[in-house]
């Protein structure tokens, strides 16, 4: 075979994405607490979604935690459901 | 007993004496059915995040209690006949797990030895990008 193709996979552009850690567990918290709305509204994104593991890198047991926190949040209208 | 947490809006509209009637009114009939009041938090008048009745504004209270199972019910029921109070919500609060044995530390060699088998592969195909 060629000797270019020597290594292996050699990524086009960039660095290797960075795995990404669940901030709640890097941050030890044990419940997530619905009237915490400043640490809620990092979690939701300017139309008001929650934001999802692919982007944030939170484990599953913290982001189940967190998208419950957020609906309680949001019916008693601290945070929003939608914005336009 | 458990423990519960609610959280009721009162109209802003509605002037202080009165609001703290309902307040009053409110914890009795915790106090009143067998509970104990433990914590009573006002947050005062904050912006909703959206418009309920077309009220911008409201009145948050927070009042932590221990009731026995039956009573949230009663409270949900009183809390929406109410006319002054425009949102409520009352959740149970968990308790922590105890008995439960921490999971075993794992062994301190496993970190080392993948950082090593990761090095040299990161080595080499940093080469041809420069």
């Amino acid at each position: 075979m060629s000797e270019d193709r020597g290594e292996k996979r050699p990524r086009p552009r960039g660095k290797r994405p960075r795995r990404k850690v669940c901030d709640f567990c890097v941050s030890k918290i044990e419940y997530i607490d619905y009237k915490d709305v400043n640490r809620l509204r990092r979690s939701i994104n300017e139309r008001g979604k929650i934001l999802p593991r692919r982007m944030t890198g939170n484990c599953a047991k913290h982001q189940r935690q967190l998208s419950e926190a957020i609906k309680r949040a949001r019916a008693i209208a601290l945070l929003p459901y939608t914005v336009e | 007993m458990n423990k519960y947490e609610v959280v009721y809006i009162i109209d802003p509209a509605v002037e202080d004496e009165a609001r703290k009637e309902l307040i009053a009114k409110f914890n009795d009939l915790i106090t009143g059915n067998g509970g104990s009041v433990d914590k009573v938090e006002e947050w005062g008048k904050r912006r909703l995040a959206y418009a309920i009745d077309y009220k911008t504004e409201g009145y948050y209270v927070l009042v932590n209690f221990q009731a026995e199972a039956e009573l949230p019910k009663e409270l949900e029921r009183n809390l929406q006949i109410s006319d002054s109070v425009i949102r409520y919500q009352v959740i149970k609060q968990i308790e922590r797990k105890v008995g439960i044995k921490p999971r075993a530390v794992r062994p301190a060699p496993v970190a080392p030895a993948a950082e090593a088998a990761e090095a040299p592969a990161e080595a080499p195909a940093e080469t041809p990008a420069e």
